[in-house]
Parts: structure tokens; C-alpha cells; sequence
């Protein structure tokens, strides 16, 4: 025991010098070392979830705007539904709407100097294709036959049948993306694991710690336009209040993205006046879907009287603080063949008790809530309980469904639980977003008519015209004639519409906050798609 | 004696694999009631609405296909070789990736610990020898407030005093000590108030026990009756708590990990979690119960060396 005499004096010395170590090393301070004196410009920014390995193949744990970064596509699909040509600078579509051909670019080259070409591009579709059932969720692939090479510069695409979005999907940042040929694994298995990162795109992967950052530098092979810095640190915050504070602390340069801090910190920074903020185009539609499989929401009184009851300029503006814009109709007009007239519900209390009144769902004397053959009228609405929007988007809409005579009752839980309580038939309500672009609305119409978990399919199948929308869906997917498809996404978007199946409620954005020293910032409406090629920041 | 403690040990490590045994039954039960299974989940996290083939094939690959019994017996059979599986979303090996991030917990709940033992023990002495003083007053009023205040928000608080208004720590991250200082100071304010409150009422109740007096009128001096007698005899309880402790810090940095985006097994757990990813899970409990049972059993042996009454009475029984 004589130890502990010397045990306190020995801790005390010990704490005392890590806390005078620490002052001392001041200088590590993110502060300090993002305006230190290099030649080199570097941009720093926050992201919730690590870089993953960087397969152009495979899904989690791949952050999409990682992947966005080193690999690219045939074709870029461009915010006003526009397609143009990317590593392929042009292509044909057979007659018969079967085969496409791509001519590719022939001035590419790998990171690693490596060509890129028509046996790579075969290599890449091969590797994709050999694991069909974990794609098949992008329709094409159910529809490819083959993919050979014409010549050294050309490839074919060949089809079973036609099927119109060949282009939207490949556009899409995975699975069609290209790896340099030195970044495949024995047996060309890239399903399993890739070798090494090698794309066409603007950036290299060139320093890397998992969970605590990536370093991208700028691809000195890069075929098109060169970043206007020479690298993008990538660090990992998981959390989104710890990512407003260290963007306070001149720590990070930019936050961009949906959702990667709350808007409530985004205000609060945006109010400050010393940041400046910018608000893409709306990429996708936050929405409920009512379940219509069975009770009171399977009448479409009741679905058409929630949306009459609620005040929705009101919610969005209160919630979003008016990052999001109302959405009247379920997609933005830039998405392709949505831009149709199509009568918004607006808010109209009184319309709604009437509805309600008509479908027999009546209010008793000294009764809070409407009932029908002795049946109180009372919904369950599921939300995402760590969604800082839907929480009290959800309270209030519970307030204002009190109202007119509805319980609604809410229950938070974790991701994806309301969605399959939904499809089992044991909730109403269930908030929904869809799917955005490249893939939008095609996407949308084949989760809808396929059982699948996207929910829409189950929610649907009380609706009266059901059978009819699947049948719509299926011509329009593998129709050839353009003037047909138009007309029939018109039909289908206008019966969801009238048969009020979803209630739209807001289109969210990309948001975008940087420092004053950054030069202006045009954010995109793509999910993953940050153009961090176009950024600079003042020396 | 040695001999006692030798069979004591012995006792308690051949108890540990049914504790093992107990805890990952559990775990593998209890994972399982999240609702939502792993193919579904890690298709809908990658943003692609799974069709019924995909999730079929995923759920045949990971194996989550099979009953559950037998996916127990092939878990229990891959560890009893020292394989735990490959993670669901990463598809590394379950052991690899938990071990790759151990050291970086460890250098965060050793930290915190030290601060702990640094902190405490002076302001508990300092607290009870001037107890009922403004300086006691000082020091319990902020241990309470640091066992009442909830991790997160005092991550939060230090981040903006520190941090933001002063400038002098980094708000993310992990290298320097700079780091690690906020981060281990936030784990380990709560247990500082406990140990304070812990070491100044054993003191207190040590300072009134005849042997003190006995000692002063032998004209012993203050400090060596404190440091030799009041303080060896206050500590042995503490003991028991310090083996709990390291667990409590080893687990309980979920939180601040999160916080201070410190790259360790609490981060690691959260999005495996939220991912399903049961082998991780799995794994990650497995190895907190064995840390837990290893660190229990040092504090008793450690309490055992200290206080020789533990050890009479083994022998008596």
C-alpha cells in the first residue's frame, strides 16, 4: 500500500499535463489548419455516413455522392429531365425500340492513365449482370439480353422488349458505372469486393481512414473540365448538430444536401447573416400514403376530407421554414410527363366535414370524434421517430384531424417499420417520398404496379380502378409510341390524383450553406450528384 | 491465501462461458424482434425499393433465410472456432472490423478513466475533510449537476463553450490529444460526481471511527493518518465500483462517440443497429459481456487483496 502515497500526486501530475498538452496544441485546431498558408485549395466538408469502398457495383455501404465522384456514366440525366451525352458522346435506338447503340468517347482515360473503352465497358456489364437479382429493382435489367461490342468505340445494348427508360437507369450512379480494368478482382466478382478505385470521373480517392475522413485529389487524367480545387476532404460527422457546429467552427467549408443538418440549425445559421445559403431545384416529393386495403381510409371521402382539413401552406412553411415548397400534386413539373393540370385540394375544413357528413361518418351529440354504425373513425400514422420533420409535421396534423372530428392517432418508430406495417395491412398512414430523379417518374410506376416494398402496390389495392392503373403501367413501360406515353402517365398520375391515394405535401430540396470566402454555389436536384467540380474558394 | 484467490479466479472464469452462453442467446433472440429484417433494411438503405427476388436472394445470402435455431448452432459453431461471421453490409469479418475500432473506445474510456481517478479522489478528500464549508458546497453542487446532466446535451455544451467560444478544442474528430480531451471529459463527468459523492461520504464515515482518534492522541500527523489509514480503508469499496466502471465506459460511449464523431465501437454499433446487421451486434455484445466479466473479476481479486476480512472469511467458510 505504500503506493498510494504516491498515487495522488502522481494522477494529479498526469492530469495537469494533459490539460497543458492540450492548450499547447492549439495549433491542430481544424480553424487554423483549413486557412493555413498552402498553395494547394482544398474544400471541407461534412458527411453523416463513411465513403464506403468505393465499388461502382454495389449498394450499401457505398454513399452514393462518393461513387458520384470517381465513376461516371453513358449519359448524364440533367435537372430539367434533359439527357446528354456523358462518356458515351452519342448513341442510336433501333426501330423496333430493342437495341441501342452507344458510341463511346474515345478521349477517356482511367485515373490510372488506362484506356477506356468498348472491351472495359463489356467487362463492367458483364460483372453487373452476373448478379441480376440484387439489381432488378432498376427494370432494365429484366429486360437486357446482351451487351456486345460493335468495335473498339461502340457497344450494343440489346433488349427482350422494348422498355423506354434505358437511358434514365443508366444514368443512374449505380449499378452502370465503369471501373478501370486494374480495379477488378479475380474472377471479375466485383459484387464480392473491387482491387482498387479506378474511375473516368473528376476525382481520385488518394487518402482514406474509415469512419474519420476521405481525401479525394483532383484526377489529372480527367477527360472533361477540371475541378477548380485540387482536393475535397470528405470528413465524417455522424451526427447532424455536431455537423452545424463544426461548420460554425470553420471547421467545414460547405454543408450541402437534403437533410444533413435540421432545418432548424439551418435557419438558425442562415439567420446569423454571416453564411451564405443557396436552394436547388426540388428533387423528390415528401408525400402520405393511405393505405386503402381496409377501413375507413378505403373510401374516398374519407382520404379526400384529411387532405381538405389540413392547412398545408401553413405546415410546410411553419416546419420547413420555408426550405421546401408546398407540393399540390405528387411530382414536380421538371420531372418527365408530370408537368400536367391536375386540381389541387386546397385547404377547406368545412369541404372536409362535408365529405365526411356525406360518406356517413357522423358526429354525435356530445361526441369528439366522428363514427359510422357505431365505428369511431380513428387512423394510425407511422413516422420516422429521428426525422425532425415528420415528428411535428405529424402533431400537427393530429391537431388539425381533431378538428373535424378524426383521432388521428401518431406513433414514432424506426426507419422503414411504418412502411411494412403499412403493407401487412396494419396501419392507415405512412409518410412516403419518392424516389427523385434520374429514375422518377418511371420508377415510380413500376413500384407501383409490382408488389415490392415500396408499399404503393398493397396501399393501392382498394382502390376501384386498381387493375386498370397496372394495366396502364405495363403499356406505358414497354410502349414505343412517345404520344401514347404521354398520354398514358397523364391517365395514371390523374387517377392517383382523383382517387387522392397520396397527400403531397412538400418538395424537398438540396440545401446548401457555405463560407463567404466560397465562391457562389449552385447546388443540383440530384440525390448524389455534388458538383464538387465547379466549386472554388477565395485564397 | 494465494491459493484461495488462485481457486476463486478459477471459479469465476469457468462460470464465464454459461454467462457467454446466456447473453448471446439474448442477443440473438432480441435483435430479432427489431422489426424489419436485414435484406429488406440494407436494400431500402441503399434508396432502391427492393423487389421480392432481390430480397429473397439477399436473405438466402446473409442466411437469414434458415430457422432460427439453426442459424444459432452456425453462429455458435463459426465463434466456438473464433469466427463471428461477416458483416451483412461490409461483408468483412465480424472480428476484424470490431477489433479495428476497439483501440480508439479503449483510448477514450482509458482516458476518461484516468480523469475520473484524478479528478475524484482529490475533490472527494477535499469535500469531506471540509465538509459543510463553502468549498464542499462548491464541489457538491457541481456534482450533482453532473450526474443529472444528460450526455448529449453536456457534449453539446462543452462543444459550444470550448469549441465555439473559446476556440481551444477541435469539434470533430480524433489525432491529437487536443480530441480526445472533450470527448473523455464528457464520458466521464457523470461517474467524477458519483466517485465524489461516493469517496466523501466513506471518508466521512472513516473520520469517525475510534482509530482515528487513537491515532491522533498516538501523535500521529494528519496527512498520514489520512493517507495511510482513513484513505486505505475509504478506497476498498471504491474497488468495486472501478471494475464496473471501465465496462460502464467501454459501453456507454455510444453517445459521445456520436457526439464527438469519435471513430470507435459505439458508432460502429449505432449504424449496425440501425443497419441490422446482426452478426455485428452479435459480436460486439459478446465481447462487452466478456470485457465486463474480466473487469469484475479483477476488481474482486483486486478487493480481495485489499481487504484481508474477504479472505478470513473464505477460509472460516
Amino acid at each position: 500500500m505504500r503506493l498510494t502515497k504516491y498515487f495522488l500526486p502522481f494522477l494529479l501530475v498526469l492530469t495537469f499535463s494533459i490539460l497543458a498538452g492540450c492548450t499547447s496544441s492549439e495549433q491542430e485546431k481544424g480553424k487554423i489548419a483549413s486557412k493555413a498558408k498552402t498553395e494547394e485549395k482544398m474544400i471541407t466538408v461534412g458527411w453523416p455516413l463513411d465513403a464506403g469502398p468505393l465499388n461502382p457495383h454495389t449498394y450499401l455501404p457505398n454513399q452514393m455522392t462518393a461513387q458520384a465522384m470517381v465513376y461516371e456514366s453513358l449519359v448524364e440525366y440533367n435537372d430539367d429531365g434533359t439527357i446528354t451525352p456523358k462518356l458515351a458522346e452519342s448513341w442510336d435506338i433501333s426501330e423496333d425500340k430493342t437495341a441501342y447503340t452507344f458510341h463511346l468517347r474515345t478521349d477517356v482515360k482511367y485515373s490510372d492513365g488506362t484506356a477506356f473503352n468498348a472491351d472495359n465497358v463489356i467487362r463492367n456489364f458483364d460483372a453487373v449482370l452476373a448478379n441480376r437479382d440484387m439489381h432488378s429493382w432498376m427494370g432494365m435489367v429484366n429486360h437486357i439480353v446482351e451487351v456486345v461490342k460493335v468495335d473498339d468505340s461502340t457497344i450494343r445494348l440489346q433488349l427482350d422488349e422494348p422498355y423506354y427508360p434505358v437511358l434514365n437507369e443508366l444514368a443512374f450512379v449505380r449499378p452502370f458505372r465503369f471501373l478501370g480494368n486494374n480495379g477488378f478482382p479475380e474472377g471479375d466478382l466485383t459484387q464480392d469486393s473491387i482491387k482498387a478505385a479506378i474511375g473516368t470521373g473528376p476525382w481520385v480517392l488518394t487518402d482514406y481512414k474509415k469512419d474519420e475522413y476521405a481525401l479525394f485529389s483532383r484526377n489529372e487524367n480527367y477527360w472533361g473540365e477540371k475541378p477548380l480545387v485540387d482536393k475535397i476532404k470528405v470528413k465524417i460527422i455522424p451526427d447532424s448538430d455536431s455537423i452545424s457546429l463544426a461548420f460554425e467552427n470553420e471547421e467545414l467549408d460547405l454543408i450541402y444536401g437534403r437533410g444533413i443538418i435540421s432545418l432548424d440549425n439551418y435557419t438558425y445559421l442562415k439567420d446569423s447573416g454571416k453564411y451564405q445559403t443557396a436552394t436547388s431545384e426540388p428533387l423528390s416529393t415528401k408525400a402520405l400514403l393511405f393505405n386503402t386495403q381496409s377501413g375507413p381510409l378505403a373510401e374516398l371521402n374519407v382520404r379526400q376530407a384529411i387532405q381538405y382539413a389540413i392547412n398545408k401552406e401553413q405546415m410546410v412553411d411553419s416546419i420547413t421554414h420555408g426550405t421546401e415548397k408546398v407540393a399540390n400534386t405528387l411530382f414536380w413539373d421538371a420531372i418527365p410527363y408530370a408537368n400536367i393540370d391536375l386540381a389541387p385540394i386546397l385547404y377547406n375544413p368545412e369541404k372536409a366535414q362535408k365529405l365526411l357528413d356525406e360518406a356517413g361518418w357522423t358526429l354525435q351529440k356530445g361526441e369528439k370524434i366522428r363514427s359510422k354504425n357505431g365505428q369511431p373513425l380513428t387512423l394510425d400514422l407511422i413516422y420516422i421517430a429521428t426525422d425532425a420533420i415528420q415528428k411535428p409535421m405529424a402533431e400537427l396534423m393530429q391537431g388539425e384531424l381533431a378538428k373535424i372530428g378524426v383521432q388521428l392517432n401518431i406513433e414514432g418508430a424506426d426507419v422503414m417499420v411504418g412502411l411494412q406495417k403499412l403493407m401487412d395491412d396494419q396501419v392507415d398512414i405512412n409518410f412516403w417520398r419518392t424516389n427523385g430523379p434520374p429514375t422518377d417518374p418511371h420508377s415510380f410506376a413500376n413500384e407501383s404496379a409490382t408488389p415490392n416494398a415500396s408499399g404503393v402496390y398493397e396501399a393501392k389495392l382498394g382502390l376501384p380502378n386498381a387493375k386498370e392503373i397496372d394495366t396502364k403501367i405495363h403499356q406505358l413501360l414497354v410502349g414505343t409510341d412517345e404520344e401514347e406515353r404521354v398520354q398514358l402517365y397523364t391517365d395514371i398520375l390523374s387517377m392517383f390524383h382523383d382517387q387522392a391515394l397520396f397527400y403531397p405535401i412538400s418538395y424537398e430540396t438540396n440545401n446548401v450553406i457555405y463560407q463567404p470566402y466560397m465562391k457562389d454555389l449552385a447546388p443540383r436536384a440530384s440525390e448524389y450528384d455534388i458538383p464538387y467540380a465547379q466549386m472554388n474558394k477565395e485564397n | 491465501m494465494y491459493e484461495s484467490t488462485w481457486i476463486f479466479c478459477l471459479k469465476r472464469i469457468f462460470t464465464l462461458p454459461f454467462v457467454l452462453f446466456g447473453v448471446s442467446i439474448l442477443t440473438f433472440v432480441f435483435i430479432r424482434f427489431v422489426p424489419v429484417e436485414p435484406a429488406e433494411v440494407i436494400l431500402r438503405l441503399a434508396r432502391v425499393a427492393p423487389t421480392t427476388e432481390a430480397i429473397e436472394a439477399l436473405r438466402e445470402e446473409l442466411g437469414t433465410d434458415k430457422p432460427f435455431i439453426l442459424q444459432y448452432l452456425l453462429w455458435v459453431k463459426g465463434v466456438v472456432q473464433l469466427d463471428f461471421g461477416t458483416s451483412f453490409v461490409s461483408k468483412l469479418p465480424v472480428a476484424q472490423e470490431l477489433l479495428a475500432k476497439l483501440p480508439a473506445t479503449i483510448e477514450l474510456a482509458i482516458t476518461a478513466f484516468v480523469l475520473i481517478l484524478a479528478l475524484s479522489i482529490p475533490l472527494g478528500i477535499i469535500s469531506a475533510l471540509y465538509k459543510h464549508s463553502i468549498i464542499d458546497k462548491i464541489i457538491r453542487f457541481f456534482t450533482v449537476m453532473s450526474v443529472s446532466l444528460p450526455t448529449f446535451w453536456l457534449g453539446f455544451i462543452l462543444l459550444y463553450l470550448f469549441s465555439l467560444k473559446f476556440g481551444i478544442f477541435p469539434t470533430n474528430g480524433k489525432g491529437t490529444l487536443a480530441h480526445l480531451v472533450l470527448p473523455a471529459f464528457t464520458l466521464a463527468l457523470p461517474t467524477i460526481g458519483l466517485f465524489v459523492q461516493i469517496i466523501r461520504s466513506a471518508i466521512i464515515e472513516e473520520l469517525q471511527q475510534p482509530y482515528v482518534k487513537y491515532a491522533q492522541l498516538r501523535g500521529l500527523k494528519n496527512s498520514v493518518i489520512l493517507i495511510r489509514h482513513v484513505w486505505r480503508n475509504a478506497a476498498i469499496p471504491l474497488t468495486t465500483l472501478l471494475g464496473m466502471t471501465l465496462g460502464n465506459l467501454l459501453g456507454g460511449a455510444v453517445i459521445v462517440e456520436q457526439v464527438f464523431s469519435w471513430p470507435g465501437l459505439g458508432r460502429y454499433l449505432i449504424e449496425s443497429i440501425i443497419n441490422r446487421d446482426y452478426p455485428v451486434v452479435q459480436c460486439y455484445v459478446l465481447m462487452i459481456a466478456f470485457i465486463y466479466v474480466l473487469a469484475n473479476l479483477g476488481t474482486d481479486v483486486l478487493h480481495r487483496l485489499l481487504d484481508p476480512h474477504l479472505m478470513m472469511k473464505d477460509r472460516r467458510d
